[in-house]
């Protein structure tokens, strides 16, 4: 009798349990996470790319851009006082935005540490990782990156002071002898070590620093000689913590590393990086042409050049066919600006000069240049 | 006449510690600091290293060319909250707002009757004075400057620096404040004579005027002022301006409801039922002012008709119906076994759910653990209808909570955020660590009863478990759980950041706590279990009743030694890449440039990050020891 009654017991949790996995799956959230969102169908593995589920069609349907930055790189990507991002980085974030959504403040800026970035765009947290990230063979073959246009050309050099003998002509051979410092573990570490035996110099190799805040602090304290890392770094520390009676140098004029830096999203999803390859090149072409965010308005009622017109959503422009707005990059250049603009924006107040240097347009001698839009 | 005074009615409580005969001072310096030739010369070494160690401090922290303290205080919300959204700020206000309440009403509540005696006040005081007094008095001459503000050099490239007095010229405040406090001090000192020793103040109102004294320093004392927004360039700290405008108006209401939330306490403290509901509103209350409050969640109330009530009144019904049956006295033996085959597939939904063998709303996952831990403990409730009744709400009103917070947790926020998480700063060190301490003392508790089970399955399972997490850094269980563990989740299953690594604190720290309680537990001697068991206490209420009140009680001071280190623990997050209150001074700060330049500025947050710590940690150590002389550890 009352194994009967188990039985019927044990049938009903049965049933019942059935009835409840019938339900399906439509929030599946973990119990102890902090904040979960309902699960979105994140577009990780190439399969789910060629069924046609493109990041891009995500964005657009979440209606935010999920925006990978460091939050703590001088003139790259500030996290503000009120926590808002502010950089070269984070602004080619609202460019994207501006471009896709129509809008350049739709962003979830998602903060990431070197070893996270990857991860984070592998398993969709982020759909776009524009966080200083150079573009290098292994990244863009093994790791599973597809990298997009550079923004800016960086590149290895060093920094001492004038009163050690340094000029803007020095080079690798006048460290003979010297400590030089930079981050432990780094691809820094290892370029100063090849150019020094290169140049058949012996140098010390002061620290293990695990950070280059105190890379800079034993260069003021006069515990390293002369200290190395990309050359926007140097520049950057040089304009703010150069103290009074002292002159930096930084040399040699040709950097020893190439640390091309752009965005960066998974590989394999076309559309996707044709809009974001776009939107960039969108800031290029604009600065080739005069066009900026002040003038933008003017330029849409009255194009200068048939290619100008396409590019602000004018007759024959090909935005529309790419998925975006039509008037896609006439946005991104009016919220947020040309490449000129953004870089002068962020760049220019910590002392980056673009004039001269590999980042200026190609017309100026530099290496930024964009195909044309037809 | 101390007879005649209730506490309650009393400010001044005549108590009756026996009278020290106190020594005049220069018989007790030569006692206790110069009792022999050895001793003295030990006093001056230690006292000159004092000096110089804190001489050394001051002129680190202040007087400092490298110092600027504009770092921290034009930084401070993103210290407190990181970037939660400013439009939304009310809620941040709101939620302490709840917690100050609920404070003050437990204050008014168990009314804890703890006093200070005038004259330890009286020498916190003068102590307070006398440091201040030598911070002020140790400063070094100011650095010169020339007439465009750059700091003047001699030919060493060493500053220059003006004369000692020059130091002290700019320190009015500080000589100021310390004439205040030691004023203060030798009042109450002096005024009161001889009965400063026995004159005593409830520590609650001592605690009370104190958060005061300091609210209302925010009108007067520029601390560091953070309002408006960077497109209306009103920032930072306007020298000329009251300071912490945006919060002091919020932080006397604050002040204002905690004395009134106490007084109402006190007045209802009679009533009953109050205190168990007010311990269940702690309980909730982080979830609830976590999801409901910061969160906001945008509820779809479609969903909520269709979906979730049907399952919460599916789980009531069925579950209440299951459960019901097994509190039948005579069921016996087959109750515990379908309590087990209840387990079993509450397990079961997790496994195959997590390899999508098929797929099923987690909430009704949630609600399969709960219903078979509800029959687990069933038999404990087997008896008369009206003891199977309340069991029966119990399961409605857990199961309705459990569902409120995972629809809750379903939803979307409304908040406008603009970064991965609303969350960081140290709003988030304080939820992961309550959070944390949440969870991972009762898996602790768990843990350590299934490690001293007598079922082998239970041992190995629990040992293997605690020695495996106990054989890794903590550092490495936050690398699984914040890079790994999304590789290894399937499609579709995903786990915020945040939430992962509170997860890993509370495996972590779980393993310390179940070995500190092991340790309690092995303490309970044998007559014990053999007196429970003689009284025919079942196995849960022996250990429920007799064993683990007196195990905990001997596991104080290791647990609260456990629950500092958790708290501490926290700022690993910040090697995870999660914007806690030790990466934003450490990381973020020293990378600003704009608007105000704070590049390399990292010695500022980190000092004071490490006095937030300090304050959090020594606080508790303090209430453990109160905690520890109440329950009579180490004297018993």
């Amino acid at each position: 009798m009352r194994n009967r009654k188990l039985l019927q017991l044990l049938a009903a949790i049965l049933a019942f349990g059935l009835v409840a996995g019938a339900c399906g799956d439509s929030d599946s959230s973990d119990e102890g996470s902090a904040e979960t969102t309902a699960a979105e169908s994140t577009d990780t593995t190439v399969e789910l790319n060629q069924d046609g589920g493109s990041i891009l069609d995500t964005v657009i349907s979440r209606g935010t851009l999920n925006c990978g930055v460091s939050g703590a790189a001088v003139a790259f990507s500030e996290t503000q006082p009120d926590g808002s991002q502010k950089g070269f980085d984070a602004d080619y974030c609202r460019v994207v935005a501006a471009a896709v959504l129509g809008d350049a403040e739709a962003i979830n800026f998602v903060a990431l540490t070197a070893a996270e970035r990857f991860t984070a765009v592998q398993t969709g947290d982020v759909d776009v990782l524009i966080r200083n990230t150079t573009w290098t063979q292994s990244r863009d073959s093994e790791i599973g990156m597809d990298f997009g246009p550079t923004t800016y050309y960086d590149g290895q050099q060093m920094m001492g002071r004038e009163s050690d003998g340094f000029s803007a002509g020095s080079d690798i051979d006048d460290l003979d002898g010297l400590t030089i410092c930079m981050n432990a573990g780094t691809t820094t570490e290892k370029n100063i070590a090849d150019a020094a035996d290169a140049a058949g110099i012996s140098i010390t190799l002061g620290g293990p620093f695990e950070e280059y805040d105190a890379v800079v602090q034993a260069f003021l304290d006069g515990t390293c000689d002369v200290i190395t890392t990309d050359g926007s770094g140097l520049v950057g520390r040089k304009a703010v913590q150069e103290p009074a009676g002292e002159n930096w140098i930084i040399f040699p004029a040709t950097p020893i590393s190439k640390e091309p830096l752009g965005p960066t999203y998974a590989q394999n999803d076309s559309k996707w990086a044709d809009a974001v390859n776009w939107a960039v090149y969108a800031t290029i072409i604009a600065d080739e042409n005069g066009l900026t965010s002040a003038n933008a308005d003017a330029m849409v009622a009255d194009p200068p050049s048939a290619e100008i017109g396409r590019l602000l959503g004018g007759e024959g422009e090909r935005q529309t066919a790419m998925g975006l707005p039509a008037d896609a990059f006439f946005q991104a250049i009016k919220q947020v600006g040309n490449y000129d603009e953004i870089y002068t924006r962020n760049l220019g107040p910590v002392g980056l000069v673009r004039d001269g240097s590999a980042n200026a347009g190609w017309l100026d001698g530099g290496l930024i240049y964009a195909p044309p839009a037809r | 006449m101390s007879g005649m005074i209730t506490v309650e009615e009393a400010e001044e409580v005549v108590a009756l510690p026996p009278e020290q005969p106190s020594l005049p001072p220069g018989e007790w310096i030569r006692k206790n600091l110069f009792s022999s030739i050895g001793n003295g010369v030990l006093t001056v070494l230690f006292a000159l290293l004092l000096v110089f160690a804190f001489r050394g401090l001051v002129n680190f922290a202040f007087e400092n060319p490298e110092r600027d303290w504009d770092a921290v205080r034009a930084n401070l919300r993103l210290y407190m909250t990181f970037a939660y959204p400013l439009d939304q700020y009310v809620r941040v206000w709101v939620s302490l707002g709840i917690v100050l309440s609920l404070s003050g009403l437990s204050a008014g509540l168990w009314s804890p009757d703890g006093y200070v005696s005038a004259r330890r006040i009286s020498t916190w005081f003068l102590g307070g004075g006398a440091v201040l007094l030598a911070a002020a008095l140790a400063v070094q001459g100011q650095l010169q400057r020339d007439e465009n503000g750059e700091f003047l050099i001699d030919e060493d490239l060493e500053l220059i620096r003006g004369s000692w007095a020059s130091g002290l010229g700019s320190r009015i405040s500080w000589f100021a404040l310390a004439a205040i406090l030691i004023g203060a001090g030798a009042a109450i000192w002096f005024g009161l004579g001889d009965r400063r020793r026995n004159t005593f103040v409830r520590t609650v109102n001592l605690t009370y005027a104190g958060f005061g004294v300091i609210v209302g320093s925010l009108w007067v004392v520029r601390y560091g002022h953070y309002n408006g927004s960077p497109a209306e360039g009103t920032h930072y700290a306007d020298p000329d301006s009251l300071v912490a405008m945006s919060t002091r108006l919020p932080w006397t209401v604050m002040w204002v409801l905690l004395g009134v939330s106490y007084f109402v306490g006190k007045a209802v403290r009679g009533w009953p039922l109050l205190k168990p509901l007010a311990l269940t509103f702690w309980g909730l209350l982080p979830f609830f002012v976590f999801w409901v409050v910061l969160r906001d969640p945008d509820i779809d109330w479609a969903h909520v008709w269709t979906t979730d009530l049907p399952m919460y009144l599916a789980f009531a019904v069925i579950g209440g119906a299951v459960l019901f049956t097994l509190t039948n006295p005579s069921l016996g033996e087959i109750g515990r076994a379908l309590a087990f085959v209840l387990l079993l597939v509450a397990v079961f939904t997790f496994v195959g759910g997590f390899f999508g063998w098929f797929s099923m709303l987690q909430k009704a996952r949630l609600s399969f653990v709960f219903l078979a831990a509800f029959a687990l403990v069933a038999n404990n409730f087997a008896g008369e209808f009206a003891k199977r009744r309340t069991f029966v709400i119990g399961w409605l009103l857990t199961l309705g909570v459990m569902h409120y917070f995972v629809t809750l947790i379903n939803s979307a926020s409304t908040l406008n955020i603009r970064s991965d998480s609303f969350l960081g700063g140290f709003m988030f060190t304080i939820f992961a660590a309550v959070f944390g301490l949440m969870f991972s003392f009762p898996l602790g508790v768990l843990l350590a009863l299934a490690r001293t089970s007598s079922l082998p399955i239970f041992r190995l399972l629990a040992t293997t478990f605690i020695e495996v997490v106990r054989g890794i850094p903590f550092i490495t269980v936050l690398f699984f759980f914040s890079i790994m563990l999304p590789l290894f989740l399937p499609e579709g299953m995903e786990v915020a950041e945040h939430g992962a690594v509170i997860v890993g604190l509370v495996l972590f720290s779980s393993a310390y706590l179940a070995e500190n309680v092991r340790g309690g537990l092995q303490s309970v001697r044998r007559g014990q279990y053999e007196a429970a068991d003689a009284t025919g206490l079942t196995t849960a209420q022996r250990t429920g009743l007799i064993v683990l009140p007196q195990a905990l009680r001997v596991s104080i001071p290791p647990l609260v030694g456990q629950t500092i280190s958790s708290y501490k623990e926290t700022s690993l997050f910040a090697i995870v890449g999660i914007f806690d209150f030790l990466r934003i001074a450490n990381n973020v700060v020293p990378n600003q440039s704009s608007p105000i330049n704070f590049v390399g500025h990292k010695r500022e947050g980190l000092l004071f990050v490490s006095l937030i710590y300090w304050i959090g940690s020594y606080a508790m150590s303090k209430y453990s020891q109160k905690l520890e002389k109440k329950l009579g550890v180490g004297s018993r």
